[in-house]
């Protein structure tokens, strides 16, 4: 018996019932997706980082080596597993021709490798070692991504002529946010270019016991060794590896909260619409001496079919779906090992929605129970209070037409109805907004400040070779010269020791320099302002375990030097430990020195950086906006291209919901439709007022969606950002998309809605209405 | 006397094919300006019916009906709706306000459609017409807070508002008991005095007796018609006893 009710109503509301399929499965799809994702993400991750034998603490270094000090210290440490020097012949990009393109503009550190024989391997796509022959060059997979290289092309490096043969998986430099390349060549021909670059190494450990990391990192400061570069470690490497697919995953994730919200609501409202329709029914069924769990019976048997086909509907598409997703992570990192574990987490996502689902409808149905069978029978109708309206009166008002008038009195006096589109509207606008907003942030130029990069137009890199400090003072005196340049700061990188809470010193590099010419953000304090302050990365801070106001000692040649933290700053730059002070030193090295530019002219930027990269060969020149393009030019389109679906999909929500909501509306107001017409009321007065009613509710939604998505939204893409290293943003809104573009495209779309919708009511016939 | 409104053999059916019934079979009726008419007839004959015909809410097959020189099948949905709108009032047998207004509200609704600056003029108004019907207190009240007699008397109110040349009434008082019927019907006489003309449907010989023509339908047709003198609120149940009788006859 309850299939054939539950079939005869279903057939009855066809279009309320497949819409609230599609939004279940929409939920169920998207939920499934972002379970699949995180399995294989992180299954596939494992997988690179165990095939590639990646290394768990790597000291960068610019200068001599003393390997044998280095076998020394690896032997006697007994956590060491493994150990390694591995070469990095860096060339400047503009030697490198891929085709016919050369990597000049490339702001990343190309440099050139040989197979290493103990750990850090460099896969092939199949996730097997590479094994090179002479002639022939493996390109980061990276290129191959950006269409720079394709198999098979000529390459030439230094003029020495190459075939690329296939591309490689780093599993220490495959993310566009490491800011090094290798590239794989055979031994022979490492040997015959290795004098046209400069050699940096890169010390690499393998540990027995990586939860023994941080004292291994101490142990490996406080024995003095070779530490003229970034340290990396396994976590952050794991972190830069994933972070990419993690903001799709985290963006799919929000996405699919709001749609589960919209099928709640969806779900809601047909319910609520369902019993108010067969309230007498109930009560007669109450009042016959059915029990109240019968009747709940037949409804939950209902939600539960429709639930049912909306989760099998959305765990097929997620089947579907996800090898598109999947896409670049099997790219860069190849499958995972847990891909058939994936799907049951897919399948696990979805039955928690049904679940949840099935308690929501039971808690809806309690009401049943309060429902007096005498009221239900003698009125028909539930009552709704519409308290808060009675000041809103017909005969008070001059100032709106008497057919905008109604619609908004209907909205007020029936908020709890109304309640329920709104809420959907807000999410829309919410949804639009967010991502649009996100998008706009970290594309513009002030977003890098919360990178710890200020907003200059130009940055000259110097590193990597001799006389650092001549050659930066040979460019600050050409820049000194030239009126393009409106202002240019120096900042010079050096290594210090810095005593930690326990008394052992660690490395630490300061970016010294006057750091208010270009300022960044910080979340914490403030920049430097004297020679007794500094200020620390996020996550140098954290390591250091200080506080803005606190002091550090470092150690400068032999003198303890005091300093007060001043301010903390999120960072991505050199694995994110880094610190900024403006004290003269004259004693450490320097590791490499930076100068900042700012034109006068922001057109004249692309001729300037020529120009300088002409004048200046040693130096790497990049533009700003390059710089930004290639360090967070994949996210960047990543997140523009889900803003633009987020856009595509709220404003189908805002059509499919508006339209449903209509019917609805339509079917249960025929009665006063038919009143108005038979007082004179033509249908196009009738559908002012449908569509008075839904402006209405727009026009709250959108400013409490906007609302919402200024702050709640702020914080959520906020959390998206930390994952970066920044710890606290605003949003860069683009007023005119924001406020202008974004509410008329809704407003198009609800009033689309609301006529197609109303197409129902022009039909209705005052005389079947009026009747009994 | 002027026509005011004209119908010529009207027909119209509802459903198709085998299910097809005919609920006018080309009914021919006349209306005068100023007139009380009643329509009576048993449940299925088909008066109703004729009433939305008459007045535009319901389209029909065949025939014509003309209102004021009008062929109401030439004119279009919106002309239609200004026409009942300025010339037509209803009332019905429940009373149809919307919940969502109050009693002054309901009332000044449709005369609000055209001449919403002048709504200190409208209320004016309507608090007269409720003054007249003697609902004078209850302007603030939500509709569910009134009795049924006191709806039907705002419904009137309503159908006032425009000041109409015919006001419909469909078993205006079958909702009510014998006292609030009387007094509506009271208020209906007055009206017809003041010069409006006013056509009932109904099943009722009591509330018919007070008309001054009424016309008999069965399956569709009229099938006799009873002239009375104007009721001058006497002889009352003499003519309802000539109703009954004329009813008795023609056998419905």
């Amino acid at each position: 018996m309850y299939y054939r009710i539950i079939r005869n109503d279903m057939l009855k509301s066809k279009v309320i019932t497949l819409a609230t399929i599609i939004f279940v499965s929409a939920a169920a799809m998207l939920v499934s997706l972002a379970a699949i994702l995180v399995v294989n993400l992180s299954g596939a991750l494992d997988m690179l980082m165990t095939q590639a034998k990646t290394p768990h603490f790597m000291q960068m270094h610019s200068g001599e080596v003393n390997t044998a000090r280095l076998a020394s210290f690896a032997e006697q440490n007994r956590n060491v597993d493994e150990f390694q020097v591995v070469e990095f012949l860096n060339i400047d990009g503009a030697k490198i021709i891929l085709g016919d393109r050369s990597l000049t503009n490339s702001v990343q550190d190309n440099g050139f490798s040989i197979q290493n024989e103990k750990f850090d391997f460099l896969l092939d796509l199949d996730g097997n070692i590479i094994h090179v022959s002479d002639g022939e060059l493996y390109v980061p997979i990276s290129y191959m991504q950006d269409h720079t290289a394709k198999i098979g092309d000529k390459a030439f490096v230094s003029g020495k002529e190459f075939t690329v043969a296939g591309f490689l998986r780093d599993s220490q430099m495959n993310s566009a946010l490491a800011s090094s390349k290798r590239f794989l060549l055979s031994t022979h021909d490492y040997a015959e270019i290795k004098n046209l670059g400069s050699t940096e190494y890169l010390i690499e450990f393998r540990l027995k016991d990586m939860s023994a990391l941080g004292t291994f990192e101490t142990a490996y400061a406080s024995a003095g060794l070779e530490a003229n570069g970034p340290t990396i470690t396994y976590p952050l490497l794991k972190m830069i590896n994933a972070l990419s697919d993690g903001i799709m995953i985290a963006v799919i994730l929000l996405v699919s909260v709001l749609i589960v919200a919209i099928a709640w609501m969806c779900i809601r409202f047909t319910l609520l619409a369902k019993i108010e329709e067969d309230y007498r029914e109930i009560g007669v069924m109450k009042a016959i001496g059915l029990r109240v769990s019968d009747m709940k019976h037949i409804y939950l048997a209902k939600y539960a079919a429709i639930a049912a086909v909306g989760s099998v509907i959305g765990y097929a598409l997620s089947l579907m779906f996800k090898g598109m997703l999947l896409e670049n992570i099997r790219l860069y990192m190849g499958d995972s090992e847990h891909s058939s574990l994936a799907s049951l987490f897919g399948l696990i996502g979805i039955l928690l929605i049904f679940l949840a689902m099935m308690t929501y409808v039971n808690g809806v149905l309690r009401r049943f129970r309060t429902l007096s069978a005498a009221e239900a029978i003698r009125s028909g109708t539930s009552s709704e209070t519409s308290a808060g309206t009675k000041r809103f009166r017909l005969s008070g008002n001059r100032w709106f037409n008497t057919n905008v008038f109604l619609g908004i009195k209907d909205v007020l006096s029936r908020k709890k109805l109304y309640a329920t589109m709104l809420v959907v509207l807000v999410i829309s606008s919410f949804i639009m907004i967010v991502p649009q907003n996100l998008y706009n942030t970290i594309s513009s130029k002030g977003f890098i400040q919360y990178m710890g990069i200020g907003t200059y137009d130009m940055r000259m890199d110097v590193q990597q070779t001799d006389h650092i400090s001549a050659k930066t003072s040979e460019i600050v005196n050409s820049m000194k010269n030239d009126s393009a340049i409106s202002k240019y700061v120096v900042l010079t990188t050096k290594t210090f020791k810095v005593k930690t809470e326990n008394g052992s010193e660690e490395n630490i590099k300061i970016e010294l320099g006057d750091h208010s010419v270009f300022p960044i953000y910080y979340s914490k304090g403030r920049a430097p302002a004297a020679e007794t302050e500094i200020a620390l990365s996020a996550l140098n801070a954290e390591e250091l375990g200080k506080k803005v106001g606190e002091r550090i000692s470092l150690a400068t040649e032999g003198t303890e030097k005091t300093l007060t933290v001043s301010g903390i700053y999120s960072d991505i730059t050199n694995g994110g430990k880094t610190a900024k002070a403006i004290f003269a030193d004259n004693t450490a090295d320097m590791m490499w020195s930076v100068i900042c530019a700012e034109l006068s002219d922001q057109s004249l930027v692309d001729q300037k950086a020529s120009e300088y990269k002409n004048r200046f060969a040693f130096a790497k020149v990049s533009d700003i906006d390059e710089f930004v393009a290639q360090t967070f030019g994949t996210t960047i389109s990543s997140v523009k291209k889900a803003s633009f679906a987020s856009i595509v999909v709220a404003l189908v929500i805002t059509l499919l919901i508006t339209l449903l909501f209509m019917k609805l509306l339509i079917a249960k107001d025929r009665y006063s439709i038919a009143v108005m017409k038979a007082l004179g009321f033509t249908n196009s007065d009738i559908r002012t007022q449908y569509i008075s009613r839904s402006v209405f509710v727009l026009i709250i939604g959108i400013v409490l969606g906007t609302l919402l998505a200024n702050t709640l939204g702020e914080l959520l893409a906020g959390a998206v950002i930390s994952s970066f290293g920044a710890s606290t943003f605003t949003f860069a809104i683009h007023p005119l998309s924001a406020y202008l573009l974004i509410p008329f495209m809704m407003i198009g779309s609800v009033l689309i809605a609301t006529i197609i919708g109303l197409t129902g009511a022009g039909q209705i016939k005052i005389s079947e209405s009026m009747k009994g | 006397m002027k026509k005011m409104m004209i119908g010529d053999r009207i027909v119209k059916s509802f459903g198709e094919g085998h299910e097809k019934r005919n609920v006018l079979g080309g009914v021919s009726i006349e209306i005068n300006e100023g007139e009380f008419v009643a329509v009576m007839g048993p449940s299925g004959s088909g008066k109703s019916t004729l009433m939305f015909a008459l007045s535009g809410t319901d389209s029909i097959d065949s025939g014509k009906v003309v209102v004021d020189g009008k062929d109401l099948s030439a004119i279009g949905e919106n002309e239609l709706s200004d026409l009942r709108r300025t010339t037509m009032g209803f009332v019905f047998q429940q009373p149809t306000m919307l919940s969502n207004l109050n009693i002054l509200d309901n009332i000044i609704l449709p005369a609000m459609r055209d001449n919403r600056r002048n709504v200190a003029k409208i209320s004016e108004k309507a608090r007269s017409l409720m003054q007249r019907v003697g609902i004078a207190e209850l302007e603030k009240r939500d509709i569910t807070q009134v009795s049924g007699g006191q709806l039907q008397r705002a419904g009137i109110c309503r159908a006032l508002m425009n000041s109409p040349r015919i006001i419909f009434g469909d078993e205006p008082t079958g909702a009510l008991n014998s006292q609030s019927a009387q007094e509506i019907m009271d208020i209906l006489s007055e009206i017809n005095a003041d010069g409006t003309a006013v056509m009932l449907v109904t099943h009722d010989a009591k509330v018919a007796a007070r008309t001054e023509r009424i016309m008999f339908m069965r399956d569709g047709t009229i099938v006799s018609e009873l002239k009375l003198p104007k009721y001058e609120g006497m002889d009352m149940d003499g003519r309802i006893e000539v109703v009954t009788e004329k009813m008795r006859e023609i056998g419905i």
